[in-house]
């Protein structure tokens, strides 16, 4: 377990240094300079500019202080905004996304697990045909047009939740349903299909003749295999859900990171695009590793380092 | 049995949807704590606060960095230079209580107010103005504004490297004396001086804590309301500032500025009453154009297309004027953007007001106007002048959006209507299409113009020789001669008609050609009144009043 975790470190680390490099020449490939504006100003001021952030430097040089700011963690001071620094961008905007990422994630996951067992247990039934529907409308709907829907229908219309910006939890409840009833969606549909299949398992026959009661079962037995395929399917959601913030943050106003993500690339910000890219990455390389080990420790018969694995 | 799961479960899953409300309820409580002031706003004889939408961050809050309108329609009102716009847009005396100007037009000596005061409580001296102003020029500032000043003796020297601070002529007497010296009459410069940029610096607290500007606690102001809070990328408010010279004229108790950057959202919050402004979604601006709430003013800038002179088969005059004749600006605005913008038949747009009282655009007239006969016969003209059979292809490029396709669209429809021509069209991403066409690398492009500063030679100085606003490789003696003229005449009837007659070489020239000037359009509750809002210059606060 050790030496896997060891392993999967240096991956992580070789993937962000390639993920940098390539965002950094990428960015630098682009037309266009983080200076450039509809308005011109003059060439001496434009010279003072490019000298101040160091965009007067050949490439190779600007690249080695890139890749010397990522190992310290110190992206510099914006382009767009002199006054503050990435890494302040980052410690403002990152507990916004994560706080709506980790709401939208934890409703999604306890919705959508409830609306799959409940749809399994009543297979065939209203119960069962409702939750599907239900669920391939949330599949359907992407999560900007559910977005609108909602301010205009709970917020406008009906004034019940504010429509935007992010103060209270009453402020969170639009942004978090807009997000999170995709994934609620997908997760409810992979557990009631493998519910379905667990149920008819031999096992639980066995639960049922041995009279446990039927909650025990439901829980104790079938939830734990039928879950399964859910975790498999947290690392594409996770990363669904990160760059679903991004459309969110902007309807709703949420001070996140996902503006500086966007705007960081129409500014041509290179500091910022640096700073959230590898940031973003290093964040998403963590979590899928994170998945795979909770993965191991749901189903022990997957083996995370396979040399020692024999059945 | 299985009956008893399922309601176990359906109980759950109620419990959880009704654990989100409790913490929803739970959550009133935080708006309660902060949010007396809304409450009071609904209240009789309580605090009058203004709700409105910056939509951005405020790039900064330093008068020498911030330029543009999410920094400056906020600090215009934080600060005040030594002349202010009035009602109708025409600078008045502010910081400053008496301007007394030389004959030559050169020298201007400002008397600053005694009760002149920072949000403090010291007094604004002619020192303050001096070291903001030497600031902004200061080249390690890097101030994209800089130019604005080089009206005054010494500065460009100065921003450009080759000068000293104490060369450039901007000289404290005294405490309450500032005397300036210009290269050339301007007649413009109190209008310049209303901008942002040059506003007086607290001089103390900036040489004490250089980044004074980027937090609420440190910031020191001098204009009608004083900086409360600001939660960056978030929201920031202001109070009233009672230290403000002329505090008795501010109606609102506070403002409350929200970072709200969906157009569509920041309508929604205005139609659910979380502001009191807002401004007009692009799709729904033919629905609500007739709205009672709906406020319509002028604003100094043109959109328009530029040819590339020196690219088949806009090297010939005539094919230029063609395309332009062929346009039909009314057209455009009537059915196109459909948000009440003015056709420009001219580059300079509307809000210049010459010596005799007659607006700059009506002075020079109707000049570029949809006319089918013109524009099919210049075609011909210009295509026999070059020797061309079928005309070179044509490429209409325009930076990524849907408000600039839909008018591109209209045009190569236009053409095809009138002149029986094919164009192609191809968008580009706004960066890239920006540092291209500086390259010269589009035959046809988009383009826009707002003035820095209310004067007609703000517009028409982009166009000559070398100018990084050209960007058509249009070069004209003549026109470049008279602009440098106007820029020194003292007759201001004369210098007019020198404007005048250069904005008629450019638009016979034809470099580029109008479609509509710009319009602010806003949207705002009952009740809300006194927003000033100018042509050149930004949003002004200290009349607002909200009942």
């Amino acid at each position: 377990m050790a030496l896997y975790i060891f392993k999967r470190f240096w991956m992580m680390l070789a993937t962000i240094f390639i993920i940098a490099t390539l965002t950094f020449f990428l960015m630098h490939a682009v037309p266009g300079s983080p200076l450039e504006a509809e308005r011109t100003t003059n060439e001496t001021i434009q010279a003072n500019l490019e000298k101040f952030y160091k965009l007067d430097q050949p490439l190779h040089i600007q690249y080695f202080d890139y890749m010397k700011s990522i190992a310290t963690f110190d992206f510099g001071p914006s382009i767009k905004d002199p006054n503050r620094t990435v890494n302040e961008l980052l410690e403002r905007g990152f507990p916004i996304s994560f706080e709506l990422g980790i709401i939208t994630i934890l409703v999604a996951v306890i919705s959508g697990i409830l609306l799959g067992t409940m749809a399994a247990l009543r297979h065939n039934k209203m119960i069962d045909y409702a939750a599907m529907a239900f669920a391939v409308i949330g599949i359907s709907i992407p999560n900007f047009v559910l977005a609108t829907l909602l301010i205009q229908q709970l917020a406008v219309t009906w004034g019940i939740f504010p429509p935007a910006t992010w103060k209270s939890p009453m402020h969170m409840v639009l942004p978090v349903l807009a997000l999170a009833t995709g994934p609620m969606a997908i997760i409810a549909r992979l557990t009631r299909s493998s519910m379905l299949e667990v149920l008819t398992q031999d096992y639980i026959k066995m639960a049922r003749a041995k009279g446990i009661k039927p909650i025990r079962i439901v829980l104790r037995h079938a939830l734990r295999n039928a879950l399964m395929p859910v975790v498999t399917i947290m690392g594409t959601l996770l990363a669904g859900i990160l760059t679903g913030t991004f459309v969110i943050e902007k309807i709703f106003a949420i001070p996140g990171m996902g503006k500086y993500f966007v705007d960081s690339i129409n500014n041509r910000d290179y500091p910022v695009i640096m700073g959230t890219t590898v940031f973003y990455s290093a964040f998403l390389i963590f979590m899928l590793f994170l998945v795979d080990i909770v993965y191991g420790l749901l189903d022990p018969r997957i083996k995370l380092h396979k040399k020692e694995g024999d059945v | 049995m299985k009956k008893w799961l399922v309601l176990f479960l359906m109980a759950m899953f109620v419990f959880v949807l009704a654990a989100c409300t409790a913490s929803e309820d739970a959550g009133e409580e935080t708006p309660d704590e902060g949010g007396e002031s809304t409450e009071g706003t609904t209240e009789s004889g309580g605090d009058k606060i203004l709700l409105l939408n910056n939509g951005a961050e405020p790039t900064s809050f330093d008068p020498s960095i911030g330029f543009d309108a999410v920094s400056w329609s906020a600090l215009n009102n934080l600060m005040e230079g030594l002349t202010r716009l009035d009602e109708s847009s025409q600078p008045v005396e502010a910081t400053a209580e008496a301007i007394d100007i030389s004959e030559d037009g050169l020298t201007y000596t400002f008397t600053i107010r005694e009760e002149a005061n920072w949000s403090n409580g010291e007094p604004v001296t002619a020192g303050d103005f001096v070291f903001a102003w030497r600031h902004m020029l200061d080249p390690e500032t890097a101030s994209p504004a800089a130019f604005l000043a080089y009206f005054i003796e010494g500065a460009e020297a100065f921003n450009s490297g080759e000068g000293s601070a104490e060369d450039v002529a901007v000289v404290a007497e005294d405490d309450k004396t500032l005397v300036v010296t210009l290269t050339a009459p301007t007649e413009a410069f109190l209008n310049i001086i209303t901008n942002p940029s040059f506003f007086p610096i607290h001089e103390a607290t900036a040489a004490e804590n250089p980044q004074w500007h980027t937090e609420a606690e440190s910031f020191v102001g001098n204009g009608p309301f004083k900086l409360a809070s600001w939660s960056h990328d978030e929201s920031f408010t202001f109070e009233k500032n009672e230290e403000y010279w002329d505090a008795e004229a501010v109606k609102l108790d506070g403002v409350e500025w929200e970072m709200v950057n969906d157009e569509n959202t920041e309508y929604q919050m205005y139609e659910a009453g979380d502001l009191d402004v807002s401004n007009v979604p692009s799709e729904l601006s033919e629905q609500l154009m007739d709205s009672p709430d709906l406020v319509t003013l002028d604003q100094a800038g043109t959109y328009f297309y530029r040819y590339n002179v020196e690219m088949e088969p806009f090297n010939n005059k005539k094919v230029r004027q063609a395309l332009a004749f062929a346009v039909n600006q009314d057209d455009i605005v009537q059915y196109v953007t459909k948000n009440g913008e003015k056709p420009a038949y001219g580059f300079t747009s509307y809000g210049f007001e010459g010596p005799d009282g007659t607006d700059f655009r009506d002075a020079a007239g109707d000049i570029v106007k949809f006319d089918a006969e013109k524009a099919k016969q210049l075609l011909e003209e210009g295509m026999a002048e070059e020797g061309w059979e079928t005309l070179p292809e044509i490429t209409i490029t325009y930076s990524t959006s849907p408000s600039h396709q839909i008018i591109a669209e209209t045009l190569q429809d236009q053409f095809k209507q009138t002149l029986d021509i094919d164009v192609k069209l191809q968008n580009v991403e706004s960066s890239v299409f920006a540092a291209d066409q500086k390259e010269f690398k589009y035959q046809l492009s988009r383009s826009s113009f707002l003035s820095d500063y209310a004067d007609p030679v703000n517009a028409l100085e982009s166009f000559i020789t070398g100018s990084s606003m050209n960007r058509t490789q249009w070069s004209n003696p003549e026109f470049d001669q008279l602009i440098a003229d106007a820029k020194t005449e003292t007759d201001s009837e004369a210098r007019w008609q020198m404007l005048i007659e250069a904005e008629k070489i450019l638009m016979d020239e034809m470099p580029i050609f109008p479609i509509h000037f710009y319009n602010q359009v806003q949207l705002e509750k009952e009740g809300v009144e006194g927003i000033l809002r100018h042509p050149v210059g930004y949003m002004d606060l200290k009349y607002a009043d909200k009942n």
